[in-house]
């Protein structure tokens, strides 16, 4: 059977229930499909899986949800009968339905990064209701816990159904500021999943593929929206580094150790397609130039054999578009490449002086790994040090720690 | 409580396969019951309703047949069932006439 077969199917299940209830019932459509769930197990452990698991269950829901709504007299929402013929064995009724399923998952999308909510909730609704993740696996993914998710949930859900807001695909000048809400969100979450270097790497690497399987859905319904290629070259572009980026012990490994044959080439020429697709567009996003970013890193031979006068270039750009202290610290560092380490550490310094990056371990982390590389191992030290005190992740604290051991060793040594 | 999680329900499916298959013969069968139906309780009373007519927690999902030596054989297999992920298992033996 499929690896996460229910997992696929509970998001669509879900969100055609959803159009036949309206937005007040997610929770009676969640319960529904849960039951439609746990019916598939009893058959199908014993039956064997049908041919159509998909056919299957959704024939089952919907069964199940129409006997709901006569049960508690609750008016079908949607007009559209078609959903509700038991038997859709013509074709076109198939191709009809696999449509009509994309179009309720984009409803879903647009209903889940509802304006009012805030976009942890957000976050954690889309997980929920279109990603089919447990409560508990929503709150591995964004390191919480299962009471504060399972707060989120219930009042985001509220929030919906207080608004009233109908289940559709917005249109016109709506869709725009919509669109605009629902990429930050999609990028946000996969940057939940790409960032954490603790919690169980299965799960956050389920964050990015999901974020990536619902930007493609809405960039196939949206086509002339460039950027939503461009968010997507950009997911496709880190996603593809996976497997490189943690070695067999679970601790990380630095961009310009890592093994580049582990890149996922196929994943990146995915990616360089649709960086192709985001071109030409009315206006620059910060997601066409991070995409641009992405794509000069997955191009490059080797760490030394990348361009990284090109690269400054577009972190310039980035930095003129969206001015932003991280990007002033990716500067700094590409400096180091360009001009030397010296030349970096300056420029980190009085980056350092501008306290706008006080709470960001990875400064001090930086300005750290730079003086170890100039065998200033004792200078290094103090860095390290108060990289730890800003609450790096398990696996970066680990890292650090491992940095500050090698550096307390060759100091030794040099004795 | 929180629902399980569509993976863990998928788990769960994939245990309750192997489960039925390596029981064999000793497994006779099993069934899911309905939510709904009608509940009676007396000669001149009753009362149709559509159910579930007990405390959610109290619901008779269904049942399934083993064949087992005795009840602590069966207990064991009650034991190695998928289903204790999802509901508690009363092990009863038929009574009389028992199957050979």
């Amino acid at each position: 059977m499929v690896e996460h077969l229910f997992r696929n199917e509970y998001g669509k299940m879900l969100a055609t229930l959803i159009r036949l209830f309206g937005t007040p019932h997610i929770g009676l459509a969640e319960d529904i499909v849960q039951e439609t769930l746990i019916a598939a197990i009893e058959h199908w452990a014993v039956e064997g899986i049908p041919d159509n698991p998909s056919g299957w269950l959704v024939q089952v829901a919907k069964r199940k949800a129409l006997n709901e709504l006569k049960r508690q007299k609750i008016r079908l929402h949607h007009e559209d009968q078609l959903l509700f013929r038991q038997e859709n064995t013509v074709e076109e009724k198939a191709v009809f339905l696999e449509d009509e399923i994309k179009d309720n998952q984009l409803r879903m999308i647009f209903t889940c990064c509802h304006p009012a909510l805030s976009t942890e909730s957000q976050i954690a609704l889309t997980l929920k209701t279109l990603c089919g993740f447990g409560v508990k696996e929503v709150a591995k993914a964004l390191l919480s816990t299962e009471s504060t998710i399972n707060k989120r949930l219930y009042r985001a859900k509220e929030t919906i159904r207080k608004s009233q807001s109908s289940f559709n695909i917005p249109q016109g000048k709506e869709l725009e500021t919509r669109l605009q809400a629902v990429s930050l969100t999609l990028y946000l979450m996969f940057n939940e999943g790409y960032n954490a270097t603790s919690g169980e790497l299965p799960i956050q690497k389920g964050l990015c593929l999901e974020a990536i399987r619902l930007t493609k859905l809405l960039k196939e319904h949206f086509k002339h929206h460039r950027r939503l290629s461009a968010l997507l070259a950009l997911m496709c572009f880190h996603a593809a580094r996976f497997g490189a980026r943690i070695d067999n012990g679970g601790a990380i490994v630095l961009f310009e150790d890592q093994d580049r044959s582990l890149w996922d080439k196929e994943l990146i020429q995915i990616g360089m397609n649709h960086l192709a697709d985001s071109f030409p567009d009315d206006s620059l996003s910060s997601y066409h130039i991070e995409a641009q970013i992405a794509a000069e890193h997955c191009l490059a031979e080797s760490f030394e054999n990348t361009d990284w006068q090109s690269l400054y270039k577009l972190y310039e750009l980035l930095g003129k578009l969206k001015p932003n202290p991280v990007v002033e610290l990716n500067l700094a560092i590409i400096q180091g490449r360009i001009n030397g380490l010296e030349a970096s550490l300056k420029q980190l310094e009085s980056l350092a002086k501008k306290n706008t990056l006080s709470h960001y371990h990875l400064l001090p982390a930086t300005q750290g790994m730079f003086l170890m590389q100039l065998a200033r191992y004792k200078e290094a030290l103090p860095y390290f040090e108060a990289a730890l005190q800003l609450k790096p992740s398990t696996a970066e604290l680990e890292m650090i720690n491992s940095k500050i051991s090698e550096c307390k060793e060759k100091l030794s040594k040099a004795k | 409580m929180n629902h399980l999680s569509p993976d863990e329900l998928q788990h769960i499916m994939e245990a309750y396969k192997s489960w039925v298959a390596d029981l064999g013969d000793q497994y006779l069968g099993g069934q899911r019951l309905e939510d709904h139906g009608t509940l009676l309780k007396s000669k001149d009373e009753e009362i149709l309703t559509d159910g579930p007519f007990l405390e959610s927690k109290e619901i008779i999902a269904g049942y399934f047949l083993i064949q087992a030596k005795d009840q602590e054989d069966a207990n064991k297999i009650a034991q190695s069932s998928p289903h204790l992920g999802l509901y508690t298992i009363e092990v009863r033996p038929i009574a009389f006439p028992k199957m050979k």
